[in-house]
């Protein structure tokens, strides 16, 4: 069996790490190339042409995998409303159209996801018994966390360096370091070791950095080729950074806690009540709560983030322009006809306006 | 007395007459929107985000114009009606896009129908609404029986006597197709086909020339069911029965050709249309996509049309 799964943000990191603890040989796991702009064009090519960015880029991924060799495939299915139900079914008709005699095992994000994805590493583990496959499991997942540690940092840093591109060359350092580790002590130290080399990067003393909220889909938050690296270039704006949209978060909350009766998004949910007050499927309901969220803890602007005819991102779009909560939000569509350069231009813009805002609210007056 | 408003869009087709009858034995006056103009759509298509498609932003022109023509108006957020088979995100945030956009409108009778969430909860909802109207928890209940009966008379006549909702709710006549050779079925959401304004007349255009047009609603529920279950498997949308299904039934009773019609940038059709033209390759049945939005332009419609009802033509004629 050679397992290939498509790429999405670093979740390439755990699934190395396990295979290589669990003593898989060479070529069982496939981890398909980095997105780039062929792995979007194939997805494009052998898509609907409606469907969402998100679609696109795992088809996309899972023809490079197959292109490697690989026969399983691993895809999301959600039983939700929004089109994640559907990747599976329409991907495999696909891929048997063109040829690759994949089978496809899904992935249970919308309930019972510990269960599932237990489920799913057993059906690939060849009978390793459980007790070798738990603390792979977690050492996996521990890279992830680190990571997102290392992240949180890189994100503050990045909008007041004073050579811009430091945190984020010292991130993509670390993001290999942390990948060929082989410990969880190993992990722990690199993730302390960089996150203090990013503490010392040299930064501007008098700059008082705008700060801006992402909200969004999933997907396209995490992934930063879908949304052209806006975090890198909100940074190189000196815009600070924050989104509470992470891969180490989702695992806490949706594998562990949730179970435990603990809901991540509570809070926002009830801020979103007045609005909206039931789930719309994907991510919409968070959306239009993150949006109250970030208006009362006095963020600057909110970067909405969605793919092109996402239907929850549409309808929190809708709400989201019309909330009493005083926040400038840039909705960004992201689709595989989107340009750098028109997304910097409408970045520096909204930068310009939340800036006249912040002066106006300083000095009483527009500066 | 109480007035209610209906706008005539999205869900109105398929539960019109549930509506009207659980409304007016309550005791309201049920007012429905005019049917859809150029001033609706235009109003329609100024308040919601640009992304928003075609039949959302004709749903909000219908709102608009019922203001100031009732007293409440009445928007369910239907987001299940079955097993782990939703509606799509627009339709279950509905209310709250049309309390967020039309700040004008009159308050919202918006109960959300979920049968996920239990039996309980479904009876807490229209409990909820019908507490406007009456107190009295029998009288409540009635109302939703007949509503419901009314609404499956309705199906049922559609799919016995092959007649589209229009035919059904307004009691138009059909124009004569006995006279037609051929037979092309006409597959897309019922809010986008029997909306005369939205899809250009498609209908009676088709009819004019001299062509049998069926539609998803003159097929039984069952037949419907069945054929999505062979197609694709357990349906994820509520909708999916009118879409694959009807397209899965058609191309295996044998039609001379199928078009589809769908707004621009619909989520669910794009995967489920995708289907749906696989299935036409395989079984050699021409099939033409058609994509509607506020710009779409009659001329070119009937251009692709023609050519296609041509090619259907000569390809019966070679066939045969």
């Amino acid at each position: 069996m050679r397992v290939g799964f498509p790429h999405f943000g670093n979740v390439y990191i755990p699934v190395k790490a396990m295979t290589r603890r669990l003593g898989a040989a060479d070529g069982e796991v496939i981890i398909p190339p980095p997105i780039t702009q062929r792995t979007l064009d194939l997805g494009v090519k052998y898509s609907p042409q409606e469907a969402c960015l998100p679609y696109k880029l795992t088809l996309g991924s899972l023809i490079e995998a197959c292109e490697l060799g690989a026969d399983t495939l691993i895809q999301a299915r959600g039983t939700g409303i929004c089109r994640l139900g559907y990747y599976a079914k329409g991907q495999e008709q696909m891929l048997q159209d063109l040829g690759y005699n994949a089978h496809f095992l899904t992935l249970d994000v919308s309930h019972n996801k510990f269960i599932s994805i237990m489920r799913l590493i057993r059906d690939m583990s060849n009978n390793i018994p459980w007790r070798e496959i738990i603390p792979a499991f977690f050492f996996g997942i521990g890279k992830l966390f680190a990571l997102d540690k290392i992240e949180k940092v890189v994100q503050k840093v990045r909008a007041v360096e004073v050579e811009k591109g430091t945190a984020s060359r010292i991130y993509r350092e670390a993001i290999n370091a942390v990948d060929e580790a082989t410990e969880s002590k190993e992990v722990k130290e690199i993730t302390k070791e960089y996150i203090h080399k990013v503490i010392q990067v040299p930064k501007d003393p008098v700059a008082d950095p705008l700060k801006v909220g992402i909200v969004g889909e999933i997907y396209v938050v995490i992934e930063p080729f879908a949304n052209m690296d806006i975090e890198v270039e909100l940074g190189k704006l000196g815009i600070e950074v924050e989104r509470t949209m992470t891969l180490s978060r989702w695992i806490k909350y949706s594998l562990f806690l949730n179970y435990l009766g603990v809901d991540e998004w509570r809070e926002v949910h009830k801020l979103a009540g007045p609005y909206i007050d039931h789930d719309i499927g994907g991510d919409g309901w968070e959306s239009v709560g993150e949006k109250v969220l970030y208006a009362h803890e006095g963020f600057d602007g909110v970067i909405h983030l969605a793919p092109f005819t996402c239907m929850p991102e549409i309808v929190a779009e809708n709400i989201m322009t019309s909330t009493k909560e005083d926040i400038p939000v840039l909705a960004v569509t992201c689709d595989e006809q989107q340009s750098k350069q028109g997304m910097l231009t409408h970045l520096e813009a909204f930068v310009d306006l939340i800036g006249f805002r912040r002066r106006k609210r300083e000095h009483g007056r527009r500066v | 007395m109480v007035t209610v408003g209906i706008p005539r869009a999205l869900l109105y087709y398929q539960y019109y007459p549930m509506w009207k009858v659980f409304l007016e034995k309550l005791g309201a006056e049920v007012v429905v929107s005019p049917p859809t103009n150029k001033s609706i759509l235009n109003s329609g298509v100024t308040r919601g985000v640009q992304d928003t498609c075609l039949p959302v932003k004709v749903f909000f022109g219908h709102i608009i114009a019922l203001v100031g023509k009732c007293d409440l108006m009445f928007v369910p957020a239907v987001t299940s009606l079955g097993k782990k088979s939703y509606n799509c995100s627009k339709l279950i945030g509905l209310p709250n896009m049309a309390r967020a956009l039309i700040p004008e409108s009159p308050p919202l009778l918006a109960p959300e129908i979920n049968c996920e969430k239990g039996r309980y909860n479904l009876y807490r909802n229209i409990y909820a609404v019908g507490r406007y109207f009456t107190s009295n928890p029998f009288k409540l209940k009635k109302a939703v029986e007949e509503g419901w009966a009314s609404n499956l008379d309705y199906w049922n006549k559609m799919s016995d006597e092959k007649i589209t909702p229009l035919q059904a709710i307004d009691g138009k006549l059909s124009t004569d197709v006995n006279a037609s050779s051929f037979t092309v079925a006409l597959i897309g959401h019922p809010y986008i086909i029997y909306d005369e304004y939205v899809s250009h007349r498609l209908i009676s255009r088709l009819q004019k020339m001299e062509v049998k047009v069926v539609t998803p609603e003159m097929v039984s529920q069952e037949e419907l069911d069945a054929a999505t279950r062979r197609l694709v498997g357990v349906p994820h949308w509520l909708f999916e029965p009118e879409i694959i299904g009807a397209g899965g039934y058609y191309l295996e009773t044998g039609v001379d050709g199928i078009i589809i019609v769908a707004a621009f940038g619909c989520g669910p059709d794009s995967m489920m249309l995708s289907i749906v033209e696989h299935r036409a390759r395989e079984s050699e049945i021409p099939l033409l996509p058609l994509s509607l939005d506020e710009h779409s332009s009659e001329g070119g419609l009937v251009t692709r049309l023609e050519a296609f009802l041509d090619m259907v033509k000569r390809r019966k004629r070679v066939c045969v």
